[in-house]
């Protein structure tokens, strides 16, 4: 099956980053589109489209621009997560550098279907270059009208843009740890529902506030031009359209890859020139929050947002997510998984936000007996103790977070159980005696001394 | 649907009516169900809380399927019921299989980095996480890493040490310091494992209300500097007090060892500090407990001070009272209980036959008719501290409110943060209120009255009604020379801002609240009735507030220790001297005695040097006293007297609320309560006053005093009773007032 870009058309049209080469393409065809019709029906559009949200969770978009009240005085915002943090995932980076006025303009049609005026582009730290070429694709938007004061001649439609870049939290992705920092607080998530009203009636500055990801609103100005109908014809039952999977790790061909979703998962990994370095041992298909996928059982799973593994613990059965956030590692048998499961700890432990108990001791618990365990004093009783702390955090935490850290270790736990049991007892990698781990003891905390007063 | 809705939920099976959106914790708390937790703390805000887990529960909610039918749907994934807003027909599992696990990972998550020295923790003892522990703890240790390590005692402030290893993260203190005491001190750095607590950039913790940072830290990481290592909590004694420090009246604990104070702690009362209390009150009481106490009595001899018995210097001072005759008097009393002041009122009054007593040290000495009781009918506070919250604008004029009225500050606050209260300010400097008052202007010293002139002129166009008001015809011909402009020129303040003033009071029911700048003021009958004004003019006659500012100073006042009125505000026929004539009738040597009641008029008084001359004069000074103060040590005889920690009583706080304290210990034998003193000099007048216990007088008082007459031993209970006033008053007026620029004024009246 080949790929279907419809977000990534224009990928690598020369001069894509001029509001002039965009508009040439039909691009704000859908902004003038949309303006002409009734708010409701834009919203409309959204629902028959069936698009659900590309930040990791797969909501149904159109249940968010729906909520936020209507016919409301109050400020409300629109905001738009940039903050892309999910390793193996930089679908929203190459959106950015590549096609940022198809965000501007579904930004500003979300803007105007939840009769917003304010909206806000939260982008990650790191990304400079995508955060200048946002910045240009906004400011080419101001002059031609498509942002600012009476758009497009609309006396009732004012909205403006802003950029915010973020400070280095991945944490900060989360949404209400988003709005946390965007208003200028500890990047800390906020309570949900049902303990706080819903983003869309109380979110940032306590106002209503929409809140989607990068490809969710590039996906926007393609389902008003073509119609939701449209969109809702590729796909799945419960999946509509295409979405964009990151390809890398041992990969003949990384990149960005659009596909409809259903495609099977082994499809994909051919469509990007198959495994190099030898043979495929395991995928990790949603970016390291989802569990990785043995190369025995990929021929099993398809991408589509119903797909899911099931874990079990004691008690519980846990279905965990496949699709994620499209960051898809794909990891050949010269792996050693104890250890790519020591570095995905080791980002969890170094990204929790430190504001709940099971997240912040046990992310850092995993780490440190991962590290123990490649540093050849792992014991038999230690594989017990992993899977004891990822059940503790695994919807015990506040947040998303402290799942998606103990989700891998959970599945690597399920299917790789055997190299966990080498390392333990022979102290050294199943692939060898000069598998050397690469990772460095990154969080062995030093506190310095603080003065007193 | 209103919040106080009440809804159905079953805890563990057990049905309760709760109001809708009340904590799941708190209906469990109800339902008699018990849900261990850290972080959660009903008065402070939810938003930065949850984050400590431990009182997850499993939670189902009823689900109306598509053919009407009625199921539980149970939630995914436990639940916090510390943030959990329950509703219709919930039901809520604490004893699940799932939920006890989910306990005890949480707590073995606590405790693997926790450096459980609770041998040597202040903590220990007292310790929710020892407790916790003791159900649900692990039975060994399955962390064999290395913990986490930080310097330990790492000193915040003057009160307040951090012992960081065992803080757990709960997010309490920061809490308070944004929630609670707004001085926004206390934050996390970093985050994750490396999360801690700091100020910012390491500077000093500054904070008027950081003890109680101590209180609420769920375990030893916050301590108190005074405190630490200094008792085992199971070793020490408890006794129910009230604070001496400000007029607040806090209730607190004191706890004790062998005789001496070793700290204090706050005891609920809702009404008035809820569980707080100011670093005056935690860290201040131990001047009970200093070894510069007064102990034995002390008679003058040979030019000095020296030690006697009891007997020797209660037969001086009766035999100087029977030369003085009427000649004597009394100053002080703020301190003492109501029923020390009623002896000493009953003494003076009944056996020395005068009226020379007056428990005041300021510069405003009005008779006790005038003022605020001639206009509005109340003499100090016409709301209670409570009544702060329901106010839709509390407009604070001159007063450094946190510093004055520290509990009432947290209230005004707490309007603001959580009532949707709007603050408004006036003051001659800024005060901390600015960081929620708004606007906080500030005025010309002094020209209080120019700034609600133009306030009154805005009101009086904006309320055609109040035209019907008596005096209303002489009082706005007196406003005719004022307009915004010049009270804007005058006052120092913009006219935009005083027309923001005027916005807010007009807005809604509006309580004022007048401090020291007013009290103090050279001129300050007419800025207390330009109080009135305003306050009659918005139809907020009854909530207007000048509190007092010492511990008893109101119950002084009830009590009659005043020149001009008995107990109850009885006017009495022949008014004695005030404070003042007082101190200079001793320094003109027209006084032959004068008894100092806990009053230092050398380190207090506004005029120092009266207060030395009329007490190094020919006078015979009798001072009942703690300590040898600048005053005492002039005195002629010094008679040392009890502390709050070492007598019963009650005290009236400012907003009126009589409250009671208990006898922790005792000093010394020859330490007694100030009523004591006063029987036993009336005993060897030979015209005995029979008193047995602080109880005795408080029966008589409620008999004799009809204002105190609700206020029996039996029913002052645990939250006191704030005694009320006959009737409102009905005559209500306005009256013009003059503005005298400071400079122009020197009568001191
Ligand atoms: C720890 C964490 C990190 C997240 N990071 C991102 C992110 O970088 N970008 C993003 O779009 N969504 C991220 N999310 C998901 C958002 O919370 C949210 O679901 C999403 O922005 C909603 O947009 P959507 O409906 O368009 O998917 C993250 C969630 C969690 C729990
Ligand atoms: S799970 Fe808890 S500690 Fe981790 S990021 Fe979320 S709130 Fe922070
Ligand atoms: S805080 Fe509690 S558990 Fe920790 S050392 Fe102190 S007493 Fe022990
Ligand atoms: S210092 Fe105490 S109150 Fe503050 S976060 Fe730590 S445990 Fe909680
Ligand atoms: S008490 Fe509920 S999370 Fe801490």
């Amino acid at each position: 099956m080949p790929e279907t870009r419809i977000l990534l058309k224009h990928r690598d049209e020369p001069g894509i980053e001029d509001i002039e080469t965009y508009e040439r393409l039909g691009g704000y065809t859908a902004l003038r589109k949309a303006l002409g019709m009734e708010r409701q029906e834009v919203i409309n559009e959204v629902k028959s489209s069936g698009l659900r949200g590309r930040g990791g969770a797969g909501f149904p978009t159109w249940i968010k621009w729906d909520g936020i009240p209507k016919n409301t005085n109050q400020p409300h915002y629109v905001l738009c997560n940039a903050d892309e943090g999910e390793p193996g995932t930089f679908k929203d980076r190459e959106l950015m550098l590549k096609c940022a006025h198809q965000i501007v303009e579904g930004i500003i049609i979300a803007g105007y279907a939840t009769l917003s005026k304010v909206s806000y582009i939260y982008i990650r730290g790191e990304f400079v270059e995508s955060a200048k070429m946002v910045r240009k694709a906004i400011d080419q938007a101001y002059r031609k009208g498509y942002l600012g004061k009476k758009i497009l001649g609309r006396e009732d439609f004012d909205f403006d843009l802003y950029i915010h870049v973020g400070a280095g939290s991945y944490e900060c992705g989360e949404e209400s740890a988003l709005m946390s920092s965007l208003m200028g607080e500890r990047g800390q998530p906020r309570l949900k529902f049902p303990h706080a009203p819903l983003p869309v009636i109380a979110g940032a500055w306590n106002q209503p506030t929409l809140i989607n990801n990068v490809e969710t609103y590039s996906v926007v100005p393609h389902i008003i031009v073509n119609g939701g109908a449209w969109y809702a014809s590729m796909g799945t039952q419960g999946s509509k359209g295409t979405k964009i999977f990151s390809l890398s790790g041992h990969i003949a061909k990384p990149g960005n890859y659009e596909i409809i979703f259903g495609m099977p998962l082994l499809d994909l990994v051919e469509l990007a020139g198959g495994v190099t370095g030898g043979n495929l041992k395991a995928i990790i298909p949603g970016g390291s929050s989802v569990p990785l996928i043995p190369a025995e059982i990929a021929k099993d799973f398809t991408l589509d947002y119903e797909a899911s593994q099931t874990v079990q613990y004691r008690m519980r059965t846990m279905r965990l997510p496949v699709v994620g956030s499209g960051g898809m590692m794909v990891f050949n048998d010269r792996t050693d998984i104890v250890t790519l499961m020591l570095r995905t700890a080791e980002f969890y432990a170094h990204e929790s936000c430190g504001k709940c108990t099971p997240c912040r001791e046990g992310t850092r618990w995993l780490y440190k007996i991962l590290y123990r365990i490649v540093s050849g004093g792992g014991r038999p009783s230690d594989l017990d103790i992993l899977m004891n702390i990822c059940d503790g955090i695994d919807g015990r935490s506040y947040c998303a977070l402290g799942d998606a850290a103990a989700w891998p270790i959970m599945g690597s736990l399920k299917h790789y159980r055997h190299e966990y049991e080498y390392w333990i007892e022979h102290k050294r990698s199943p692939l060898g005696d000069n598998f050397v781990p690469p990772v460095p003891n990154r969080l062995n905390l030093n506190f310095e001394l603080l003065p007193a007063r | 649907m209103a919040d106080n809705d009440l809804v159905n939920v079953k805890i563990d099976g057990i049905a309760v009516q709760v109001p809708k959106g009340t904590p799941a914790i708190e209906a469990a708390k109800k339902a008699g169900v018990d849900i261990p937790f850290f972080c959660y703390h009903p008065k402070l805000s939810m938003e930065a809380g949850a984050n400590c887990r431990m009182c997850l529960v499993e939670v189902a909610t009823p689900r109306k399927g598509p053919d009407g039918t009625i199921s539980m749907a149970k939630m995914p994934k436990p639940q916090t019921a510390c943030s959990l807003p329950v509703s219709e027909g919930m039901e809520i599992e604490t004893q699940t299989e799932q939920v006890i696990a989910d306990r005890k990972a949480i707590l073995e998550f606590l405790l693997i980095n926790h450096p459980l020295d609770c041998p040597i923790c202040d903590r220990g003892g007292e310790c929710p996480l020892q407790n916790n522990t003791i159900f649900y703890g692990p039975q060994n240790s399955r962390f064999i890493e290395e913990k986490r390590h930080f310097p330990k005692a790492y000193p915040l402030s003057k009160h307040v040490v951090f012992d960081r290893e065992r803080c757990i993260h709960c997010a309490r203190c920061t809490r308070f310091t944004d929630d609670i005491s707004g001085d926004h001190q206390l934050a996390f750095l970093k985050r994750g494992a490396d999360m801690y607590i700091d100020t910012f950039n390491q500077s000093k913790m500054v904070s008027k209300f950081s003890g109680n940072v101590i209180e609420i830290c769920p375990v030893g990481a916050l301590l108190s500097r005074d405190y630490r290592f200094k008792a085992r909590p199971w070793d020490i004694l408890s006794q129910k007090s009230i604070c001496t420090q400000c007029s607040n009246g806090c209730n607190i604990k004191l706890d004790y060892r062998v005789g001496r104070l070793q700290r204090v702690n706050a005891r609920l009362n809702e009404a008035v500090n809820e569980e707080w209390t100011c670093d005056k009150g935690k860290f201040g009481m131990d001047y009970v407990s200093t070894d510069q106490r007064l102990v034995t009595p002390l008679i003058r001899r040979d030019g000095a001070l020296q030690p006697a018995t009891w007997s020797e210097a209660m037969d001086l001072v009766v035999q100087r009272l029977k030369e003085a005759g009427k000649s004597v008097g009394a100053i002080g009393g703020a301190r003492c209980t109501n029923e020390d002041n009623y002896i000493l009122q009953k003494f003076f009054r009944n056996v020395l036959k005068s009226n020379n007593l007056d428990h005041r040290l300021g510069t405003y000495l009005p008779p006790a008719q005038s003022g605020l009781h001639a206009r509005l009918g109340y003499h100090t506070m016409g709301n209670a501290i409570a009544d702060f919250e329901r106010m839709k604008t509390i407009f604070v004029i001159g007063s450094d409110l946190v510093n004055e009225q520290p509990i009432l500050f947290l209230r005004v606050r707490k309007a603001w943060r959580f009532k949707g209260g709007r603050i408004i300010a006036a003051n001659p400097a800024a005060t901390q209120i600015s960081e929620f008052a708004d606007p906080e202007v500030t005025y010309r010293a002094g020209a209080e009255v120019a700034l609600l002139n133009g306030i009154i002129k805005i009101l009086a166009e904006r309320n055609p009604s109040a035209a019907d008001l008596p005096g209303y015809g002489d009082f706005i011909k007196s406003l005719a020379g004022w307009s915004i402009e010049k009270a804007a020129e005058e006052s120092g303040v913009s006219a935009e801002r005083i027309r923001r003033i005027a916005d807010a009071i007009f807005s809604g029911e509006t309580a004022f609240i007048a401090g020291k700048a007013v009290t103090e003021h050279p001129d300050a009958s007419a800025v207390i009735e330009a109080i009135c004004n305003l306050a009659v003019l918005s139809g907020n006659a009854a909530n207007v507030n000048i509190p007092v500012t010492q511990c008893n100073a109101q119950g002084a006042m009830d009590m009659g220790l005043l020149p001009d009125s008995a107990p109850g505000y009885t006017p009495v026929e022949e008014p004695g001297l005030n404070t003042r004539q007082m101190l200079e009738a001793a320094a003109d040597s027209n006084l032959k005695a004068l008894w100092l009641v806990g009053a230092d008029p050398v380190a207090h008084y506004t005029d120092a040097d009266l207060a030395k001359r009329a007490l190094g004069g020919d006078t015979f000074v009798i001072a009942s006293e703690l300590f040898l103060t600048p005053s005492a040590e002039l005195a002629d005889v010094v008679l040392p007297v009890a502390s709050v920690a070492e007598k019963d009583g009650t005290y009236t706080n400012c907003e009126r609320r009589v409250q009671r304290i208990f006898k922790a210990f005792e000093l010394s034998p020859d330490v007694h309560p100030d009523w004591f003193v006063f029987a036993d000099a009336s005993g060897r007048l030979e015209q005995p006053l029979p008193y047995f216990s602080a109880r005795d007088i408080l029966r008589e008082i409620n008999v004799t005093v009809p204002l105190y007459a609700d206020c029996s031993p039996q029913k002052l209970g645990n939250e006191g009773i704030r005694w009320q006033y006959p009737s409102a008053k009905s005559d209500l007026q306005l009256v013009p007032v003059e503005y005298r620029p400071l400079a122009k004024v020197t009568v001191a009246e």
